[in-house]
């Protein structure tokens, strides 16, 4: 063994990428921060040019030989991001179309007036609904289609950029799509390479029956309205080239004969991320700010708005990596719809393509999920103002899901967003919890009468209103993905701003836990805590109580409370109140009749045999109370097995991204891959599986089929926890690794909880190297291969091991 | 002609697209139809039985597809102005010679030669028709008012040709109580020339069925087309021909009435291209081979609505028909994919790209190339397509039709081999989103670099390995002309193999078509076979090609190994007595595979053999 310690470095060196790229072009601003549309100081510009050589960019590149169908967009039109504007480029070569989405363009409210049955509204007016901002369409009509030679269209996910290729009569054409966060814009920049030019319109339209004006002097375009609930946003595009005539003709932009030509857009709204001032900033005019931003983007050139965009992306893609193997020369000739196709035509592993999903889900991350609100059901991509169930925030399993990749995909930054949201909303959950959830119309209220902290219904919208049904447990899954952060941080100034967060469900659930008696195997009774009538989220009764979904996020609550009073030294008196409620819980068993972990405090089956939720077995994936070690009975692991086998390997995206990592948690690595494999399956007539454009597809009824982002955040998730299972003082390598990618393969930046993070290589099923940095921590376990050995380290420094 | 007094019935499998007024139309001709008979007069005892034998072909016409004008197209249509006075009134003398003129003026000089008179001509725009003493149709006075005649003079001094239309059988108007005289036919009359039942037939049960036991029939037919050669017409679209036109059954088979015709117009003294219409029954390809000179396969092309036609109704039902009658056509006989719309986008109601792929197909299979647009009003786009020299030559060179080389789902590839050895290759997009379709030369048995050429964009691509690749708009399609590189070398294993696997009902059955006289058939409802021990060096994704046979198209999922293969429709062979291919992309790994044609839930194409390519 080559056990080798590295000097002490800065403490974060998850961001050593970034700090190396962005002090060279002084970009370097704080990840997070406001979580608005604001005015901003000019960027720094890179001095050198931060793109990748085109080999080492092609690692990263998905591709594809057609464009985006207008009809189609959510399933073929490509994503770009900077964190809060999102936008679906159709690249036609006729016809540029984007699809533009401001996170924050939400229509609803606080929605704090229940209906009869004590229950939240859940409509597009009340509760409200994230919609679209804007389409942008650049008309080119002499590039029909059809006269067009040597398609083709590549996201580039280490750099944040689409870009499109064609040749038209021996001129080759460019064109670049990408949203800058550095210049709150999104750019779309067209050049040739001959004799070519363009001639066409840029046409700005609100989609929501604005009116576009544009300005003949200043040669922009925008509009600007508000909601009825007050929220005022607004959009601008100009366009600028260096030859050729540009002009305003009506409402859009016209331009003619240019060599090259720069089409920018920004927009927002005056949303705010501050109850008290009601999520408003009146002192935003949003038009006027976007055309303000257009305006000065306007006067950089082209090159320089994609080398300060590009210095700010890269960094922070670079900050995990991941090589699963190499795909063969017959795969890496098709485009990626052809592979994806081929991948599930042929059952041919195709570890490149794997990767590229996992990577994909990243790119997904960086550019939805910063400075800003955190990625709901769809993140910033629509593709009509009525996405289903609002493009909310779902608290029973899909936005836990999708922060589940920030820490361990070397994205700790862009968990802020989730984290910032939750802060930020505290003060309205809390008041209507208080005011409202003791309803006596309620079925959920608490038995006891009292009521404290904060709840949440099954859908929240960025206003602090809940929809639909009071959903006692979400509290607590929400806490306990801010306290995993922490986890992976060992960030004490975050967990102090989170601590009430924590705190609040905590006391939420001191008042909602009820005693009762309980017989064990044995005969012996005993007196045990349970929590109040309530539903397995979406699965079964009703009115249960000690659901296990529950029990086990509550234990997981109380104990991850108990850390927090000790990191922070707070409220230590309190914390032993609640570690003593944690020890009376009751814990799930496993049911003599099925066999299964119960789902209920019941030996029988009592909902779906195949139910696309793994509530029962949250204590294995997310918790890791159950684990398949000496800790945990053989009796409860048999039944966590049982019950996930009888699941099913088939069902919706994000339900098959939790089975992988319970797979993955069971050290079952064929049975957690064949779930990603299901995952890729091609998506067709809307059937579950994925789009051309790698979007994940929920099929709500036969032949309809919608966009979920969180299986394209879940399943990357499960390959990392194929790779590095973690928990506070212990890390293992490849506790799940398949056979299709035993071979040979690379993971650098992945997270781990105890505040390292961990890069790895194996060759042939086994641990080649591994380097172990802290980011916090200071000691952890390293079992590779079964073999255990005890770390530690300063934070900053880093362990390397060889000949393992 | 077809949708006048078309009855819509649930059988049909042509969506009704009879807006409310036609069908008001066509219920009124109907009940006209029905409210005869009267009881036939007792005929005169028939003349001799005329023992002349027919000529198996009519020589020299339709060595090519005919090119030309109808006049259908636009009388169908329902876009403002085109028929001013009720439906169907755009057919009107002023109206042909203006379209000869403006045929004669741009699209002559391009082979297009026929202008052709369609239903009509003897009705009057209330649809009322008019016959001469003998039972023969006779000129609308208001339509011509100077007769047929003068019609086809003038289409002639053009240095073009004349064409005619009739419906198959004694039309119930004519029948005028049995005693109207057959002309040139003495003792002959009405009665004796149909059936004493009066059974009807045609398309629309518009017409009484003749009876050729009597030689008075065939006198009949003689009498017009007598009248057409002296009026000077080259051309006769005969419609509502059964089998087919959407009937079956005795009633309405119509062989003996298009062999009569056939005979009739070799005795007339001027040759007369003869065409069939509609939706013919491919089962009786030989007799419309043997007696004619091309035959509609598919129903009409026109949407009867407010552009002329529609690509899904019903521009893009020819993508699923014609493959079964691609062995059908050739010299003297040809395919007719209908109408060719594309040469005014606005009245067309179709996009470029559709324009493109329609023209593309109707070219690769060899269709006759005659448009119903307004000749007079042709946008630059059109033109350009109605007049592509290359893409003319493809569909004149007289070689069998093109088929596809790939199953077809929404995008396909298309192709045949070119009397000079070159291949026309055809990417559609039948998809509604823009789509990447490749073509692979293994699908056409060679292999290597190839030279391109881009027809419809005049455009050399030089040489492309393997295949090519083209991004096609919804509904879109490339057309290339292709001269090949090596030629491919490949192992077949034959399906009746005693070493491969065979489950549910699938069995082995004789095939004279099949290559060693034998297939796997009986794929259905979870049969299926497996070829065990196909041996390639290198792993990669092949070219197989697949022999099947399937007398419509079917559908089969074709996998390798353990993978979960993608279900693909097979196009129809035509019958189950003929064998083609087409070809699927499978991973192979070195050394032995499987590869699975699975029934699945349905019903499959009859497998023959499989070919692998030895090398990628």
């Amino acid at each position: 063994m080559d056990f080798r310690k590295t000097e002490s470095r800065a403490i974060r060196p998850s961001r050593r990428g970034f700090l190396t790229l962005a002090a060279a072009t002084g970009a370097a601003t704080a990840l997070g921060g406001l979580p608005a549309f604001a005015a901003s100081a000019a960027p720094r510009r890179p001095t050198e040019s931060p793109l990748l050589a085109a080999d080492a960019a092609a690692k990263n590149q998905l591709w594809w030989q057609a464009p985006g169908s207008a009809n189609s967009m959510i399933e073929q039109g490509l994503p770009v991001g900077n964190g809060r504007l999102g936008a679906l480029a159709s690249n036609d070569p006729a016809r540029e179309l984007l699809m533009i989405t401001d996170a924050t363009l939400w229509t609803g409210g606080r929605n704090d007036t229940l209906d009869s049955d004590g229950q939240f509204p859940y409509g597009r007016d009340d509760f409200g609904s994230l919609t679209m901002l804007a389409t942008l369409t650049v008309d080119i009509p002499g590039h029909d289609l059809g006269t067009v030679d040597n398609y083709r269209r590549t996201l580039d996910l280490a750099q944040g950029l689409v870009t499109t290729t064609y040749d038209i009569a021996g001129v080759s054409y460019q064109r670049q799509v990408f949203a800058s966060r550095p210049d709150d814009v999104i750019v779309v920049h067209f050049s040739q390479q001959g004799r070519g030019a363009y001639t066409g319109t840029v046409t700005l339209a609100g989609t929501h029956g604005e009116a576009t004006t544009a300005d003949r002097v200043g040669r922009y375009a925008s509009f600007g309205a508000s909601f009825a609930n007050g929220l005022r946003y607004g959009a601008a595009v100009t366009a600028y080239s260096g030859t050729g005539k540009i002009a305003v003709n009506g409402t859009s932009i016209s331009f003619t004969g240019c060599r090259d030509l720069t089409v920018v857009l920004s927009g927002g709204t005056n949303y705010a991320p501050d109850a008290a001032a009601g999520f408003r900033d009146p002192s935003l005019a949003p038009e006027r700010l976007a055309r303000d931003k257009v305006l000065a983007a306007a006067r950089e050139s082209a090159r320089d708005l994609l080398h300060t965009h590009v210095a700010d992306f890269r960094p922070v893609f670079e900050q995990f990596a991941i090589d699963l193997g190499a795909s063969s020369a017959a795969q890496r000739e098709l485009d990626t719809w052809g592979r994806t196709q081929a991948r599930w035509r042929d059952n041919v592993p195709d570890p490149e393509l794997e990767a590229a999903y996992l990577q994909f889900g990243r790119y997904l991350m960086i550019s939805g999920s910063r400075g800003s609100l955190p990625i709901g059901l769809q993140g910033a991509w629509l593709d009509g103002n009525d996405p289903d169930w609002m493009g909310d925030y779902h608290s029973d399993v899909n936005i836990q899901m999708s922060y589940w990749l920030a820490d361990r995909a070397g994205l700790s930054d862009t968990f802020d967003a989730f984290a910032d949201y939750c802060v930020a909303q505290l003060p309205v959950w809390t008041e209507v919890t208080q005011r409202l959830f003791n309803t006596s119309t309620n079925r959920f209220r608490n038995s006891s009468g009292r009521i404290a902290g904060w709840a949440v219904a099954y859908s929240t919208n960025p206003y602090g209103g809940s929809g639909w049904w009071w959903h006692p447990s979400g509290n607590a899954w929400l806490c306990q993905n801010l306290f995993e952060h922490y986890e992976y941080t060992q960030d004490r100034a975050y967990l102090a701003k989170v601590y009430p967060v924590i705190k609040g469900a905590v006391e939420f659930w001191e008042t909602r836990l009820v005693t009762t008696t309980v017989t064990d195997a044995s005969g012996a009774s005993r007196e045990v805590l349970v929590a109040d009538r309530d539903w397995s989220a979406e699965h079964g009764p009703q009115d249960t109580r000690g659901n296990t979904y529950s029990q086990e996020l509550v234990w997981n609550l109380f104990e991850n409370y108990r850390t927090a009073t000790e990191v922070l030294g707070r409220d230590a008196g309190y914390a032993r109140t609640i570690d003593d409620l944690r020890k009376r819980l009751y814990l799930p068993e496993v049911s003599p009749t099925t066999g299964w972990l119960q789902e209920w405090m019941s030996p029988d089956n009592l909902g779906e045999t195949t139910h696309r939720h793994l509530s029962p077995l949250i204590g294995l994936f997310p918790g890791d109370r159950i684990r398949p070690d000496a800790s945990t009975s053989k009796e409860i692991i048999d039944g966590a097995t049982a019950l996930l086998t009888a699941r099913g390997m088939n069902s919706f995206g994000w339900a098959n991204a939790w089975r992988s990592l319970c797979w993955a948690r069971l050290k079952d690595a064929e049975k957690a891959y064949q779930l990603i494999v299901n995952n890729l399956r091609p998506s067709t007539g809307g059937s579950n599986g994925t789009a051309m454009n790698l979007f994940d597809i929920y099929e709500t009824n036969p032949g309809r089929g919608i966009f979920q982002i969180d299986a394209n955040l879940g399943t990357p998730s499960a390959i990392v926890e194929m790779l590095v299972y973690s928990r506070p003082g212990h890390v293992e390598l490849l506790p799940a690794l398949p056979a299709a990618w035993a071979a040979a393969g690379s993971v650098t930046g992945v997270g781990v909880r105890g505040g390292f993070t961990v890069d790895l290589s194996w060759r042939d099923g086994t641990v080649t190297q591994v380097r172990l940095t802290s980011v916090g921590g200071r000691s952890t376990t390293l079992v590779v291969g079964g073999t255990a050995r005890p770390i530690t380290l300063e934070p900053g420094e880093s362990v390397t091991l060889r000949d393992l | 002609m077809q949708s006048p007094t078309t009855p819509l019935t649930g059988a049909d499998r042509r969506r009704s697209r009879t807006p409310a007024g036609l069908a008001a139309a066509t219920l009124a001709v109907l009940l006209g139809a029905v409210a005869v008979p009267a009881q036939a007069a007792p005929a005169e005892p028939p003349v001799s039985n005329d023992t002349v034998q027919a000529e198996t072909t009519t020589a020299g016409l339709a060595e090519r597809p005919f090119m030309g004008w109808t006049s259908w197209t636009m009388q169908s249509s329902k876009y403002p102005g085109l028929n001013p006075d009720g439906d169907y009134s755009y057919l009107t003398e002023a109206n042909v010679l203006k379209q000869a003129d403006a045929l004669a003026a741009k699209l002559k000089p391009y082979g297009y030669e026929y202008v052709n008179i369609d239903a009509g001509w003897w009705r009057d725009n209330a649809w009322v028709p008019k016959f001469d003493q003998h039972a023969r149709q006779t000129p609308d006075p208001v339509r011509f008012p100077r007769g047929m005649k003068p019609v086809a003079d003038h289409i002639h001094a053009k240095g073009l040709k004349a064409g005619i239309y009739l419906p198959v059988g004694l039309e119930k108007e004519a029948y005028a109580n049995g005693a109207a005289p057959i002309w040139n036919a003495p003792g002959c009359t009405t009665a004796d020339i149909v059936y004493p039942d009066l059974r009807t037939t045609n398309g629309w049960d518009s017409a009484y069925k003749l009876n050729f036991d009597n030689p008075c029939a065939q006198k009949y037919i003689d009498s017009q087309a007598q009248m057409f050669a002296d009026w000077g017409y080259d051309f006769l679209k005969l419609d509502g021909v059964g089998p087919g036109s959407f009937k079956s059954g005795d009633n309405y088979n119509n062989v003996a009435d298009v062999a009569a015709w056939q005979k009739a117009i070799a005795t007339a003294g001027r040759p007369i291209h003869l065409e069939l219409s509609w939706s013919l029954d491919i089962n009786h390809a030989a007799d419309w081979k043997r007696y004619s000179n091309g035959w509609r396969i598919d129903t009409d092309v026109e949407c009867y609505c407010n552009t002329l036609v529609s690509w899904e109704n019903s521009v893009d039902d020819r993508f699923d028909d014609a493959p079964a009658w691609s062995r059908k056509a050739g010299p003297g006989g040809w395919n007719d994919l209908d109408s060719l719309n594309v040469g005014n986008g606005e009245m067309d109601g179709l996009t470029r790209a559709e324009r493109q792929s329609y023209a593309t197909l109707w070219a690769i299979s060899k269709s006759p190339l005659y448009t119903g647009d307004d000749l007079t009003r042709l946008d630059d786009y059109g033109l350009s397509l109605l007049t592509n020299r290359e893409v003319i030559a493809i569909d004149q060179n007289g070689a069998a039709p093109a088929r596809p080389v790939t199953p077809v789902g929404d995008q396909q590839v298309w192709g045949s081999k070119n009397p000079d050895g070159s291949y026309t290759v055809a990417l559609f997009n039948l998809g509604d989103a823009p789509a990447s379709v490749t073509a692979h030369w293994a699908s056409f048995g060679f292999t290597g670099t190839a030279s391109v050429r881009d027809v419809w964009n005049s455009r050399n691509l030089g040489t492309q390995k393997d295949r090519i690749t083209s991004t096609l708009p919804a509904h879109g399609s490339r057309l290339f002309t292709v001269r090949p590189g090596t030629a491919l070398v490949s192992t077949s294993y034959e399906a009746e193999a005693a070493t491969n696997t065979l489950s549910g009902n699938a069995s082995v059955g004789g095939c004279d078509a099949c290559s060693g006289g034998q297939k796997v058939g009986n794929l259905y409802l979870g049969g299926k076979v497996q070829f065990n021990d196909v041996r390639v060096k290198k792993d990669g994704i092949y070219t197989v090609t697949v022999a099947y046979v399937s007398g419509d198209p079917r559908s089969v999922t074709v996998s390798s190994n353990s993978g979960n293969g993608t279900s693909l429709k097979f196009p129809s062979t035509g019958d189950w007595g003929t064998a083609e291919t087409v070809s699927v992309q499978l991973a192979l790994k070195a050394g032995a595979n499987t590869i699975t044609f699975d029934s699945g839930t349905w019903y499959s194409p009859d497998i023959d053999r499989i070919d692998v390519p030895q090398s990628l």
